[in-house]
């Protein structure tokens, strides 16, 4: 299964990498090289930088290390980030689907969260913890929090009542009732909460780093190559960006597959 | 024979709602200890509703249902009960279904792991032990189904047509493992079926009910010896009676 869908991936991959490498050869030549930047114009502009030229930029962004130690800072927040919100987005995930009382308290509340852009919580998060690394943490691990608790909550919910009427009757309490059965049920969906909030969290990452925005990070690196503008190292950004998110996902996919052999797997 | 271990007096269940259900109506009903009871009804007559009743997962709303002389308060490990839909842990193992009751009594591993040895044993899955139940059949899963209530030796099973979902090969195969079952280690069984047969072939007796709201439309006794077999299907007194069943039921 994961197999299968690493053989596509690297299908899909690869045929972008060639269609790309046509476009940008033919435009090249084609397109302007001098655009309007809505108070100036800026020369020498490759709008689709050939293949040659994302290399060179990209041997430069390597040696000089800004790619390396954008990438192992990034990195760090949204893992800070993501082990943090989904810790705190599960347990309450758990205790709301299991304590029907606390659904009612916590409705309201996720609802609103659900719906706020990371954007918006940006000056809030800055004016309460300040321009280090607490607000940028912490941006990215409430929009993982919220993603996670419906991921839970969903889980617990749907255990269908046949695995609770059983266990009970087996003579089961709350607590192995919840360990044994409510918990493995769930475990399924909270690791697909889980994948889709990993993802929110590059998505937050490139706004938070615009906090205090400062070398080395990617979501800097995209604003500063936006600034010149430089298409290269954009593409660049933006790529290695990609790269990451489909690491993470790799790896969550792996754990998910060995977590839940018991599944029967369709395709 | 004492006193009735199951017991239904005057039992009613309506399932509320905005055309609120009459399920069953003045039933009376008893099950005698060691007995092999069949309930045999149509589809919406109200039979899952009184098994769940002695399950204790439902409250009748007139009437009372009572364990041993005790009103049934709750669900417990004393009545072992499969229900109608599947019900086997998907993330255990064959071997972690069976042993799920004695661990919800906090037995040590050691007593788990002999009881579920001799479960496997008695059902015949030894090579299925250790794996999880997407590999299993429908049967199979069943029966572990069965044998895992029976891990921590309830006195009373409660099974609510166990073999309904299964093709007619396999349903006849279960039933010859479950009366084997049944044979050595005695214990009262309430059998809910639809299919007549079935209950013939497995009971001692057979309540058959009438359409919802459902009451008792006739009895009989199954006084054909055990073991029973193949053969006993086509014996003369076995086909006597399941016309006499048939007859009571489409009447």
């Amino acid at each position: 299964m994961v197999a299968l869908r690493m053989r596509r991936a690297a299908v899909a991959l690869g045929a972008l990498v060639v269609l790309y490498g046509i476009a940008a050869e033919l435009g090249r030549g084609r397109l302007p090289d001098r655009i309007w930047m809505g108070s100036h114009y800026v020369d020498n502009i490759q709008l689709l930088p050939t293949w040659r030229s994302l290399a060179e930029e990209g041997a430069f962004l390597l040696e000089s290390d800004i790619l390396a130690s954008s990438v192992a800072v990034s990195t760090r927040r949204v893992l800070a980030g993501l082990l943090l919100g989904s810790l705190v987005g599960i347990l309450l995930g758990l205790a709301t689907g299991w304590a029907w009382r606390l659904e009612a308290l916590a409705d309201p509340w996720v609802t609103f969260f659900r719906f706020t852009p990371a954007l918006a919580l940006l000056p809030l998060f800055v004016t309460w913890f300040g321009y280090g690394e607490l607000s940028k943490v912490l941006l990215i691990a409430s929009s993982v929090a919220v993603v996670t608790l419906l991921g839970a909550h969903h889980g617990v919910r749907t255990v269908p009542r046949a695995y609770i009427d059983a266990a009970t009757s087996l003579g089961a309490g709350r607590s192995l009732l919840f360990r044994r059965v409510v918990l493995p049920f769930a475990l399924p969906h909270i690791f697909a909460s889980v994948r889709v909030a990993t993802g929110l969290a590059w998505v937050t990452i490139v706004v938070a780093e615009l906090i205090d925005a400062k070398m080395p990070s990617l979501g800097y690196l995209l604003a500063l190559s936006g600034a010149y503008p430089r298409v290269p190292t954009m593409l660049i950004a933006l790529a290695t960006v990609g790269a990451l998110v489909l690491a993470f996902d790799l790896v969550l996919l792996l754990i998910h597959a060995r977590s839940t052999r018991w599944m029967r797997r369709t395709a | 024979m004492t006193a009735p271990l199951l017991e239904a007096q005057g039992v009613g269940y309506t399932y509320p709602g905005t055309t609120p259900t009459r399920a069953l109506e003045g039933l009376n009903l008893a099950v005698n200890d060691g007995e092999f009871l069949a309930l045999l009804g149509p589809v919406g007559c109200g039979k899952t509703t009184l098994l769940r009743m002695f399950a204790g997962f439902l409250r009748p709303t007139q009437g009372t249902v009572r364990c041993a002389g005790a009103t049934i308060d709750g669900p417990g490990w004393q009545k072992g009960y499969v229900l109608q839909e599947e019900s086997i842990f998907p993330w255990m193992t064959v071997r972690e279904n069976l042993e799920f009751g004695l661990l919800a009594k906090g037995a040590d591993p050691a007593a788990r792991r002999a009881a579920s040895d001799e479960l496997i044993r008695l059902i015949g899955l030894s090579a299925f032990e250790g794996t999880y139940p997407k590999e299993l059949s429908a049967g199979m899963s069943k029966m572990v189904e069965v044998a895992r209530v029976l891990a921590t030796d309830p006195s009373i099973l409660l099974l609510d047509e166990p073999f309904g979902a299964l093709d007619s090969q396999t349903r006849a195969r279960l039933q010859d493992a479950l009366s084997r079952l049944w044979e050595q280690r005695r214990k009262t069984v309430l059998f809910v079926t639809h299919d007549a047969e079935e209950a013939l072939y497995l009971a001692d007796r057979i309540v058959v009910l009438t359409q919802r709201p459902g009451r008792i439309k006739a009895q009989f006794a199954v006084q054909i010896p055990r073991p029973r077999s193949f053969e006993t299907r086509f014996s003369p007194e076995f086909v006597a009676l399941k016309r006499q069943v048939l007859e009571a039921t489409a009447a």
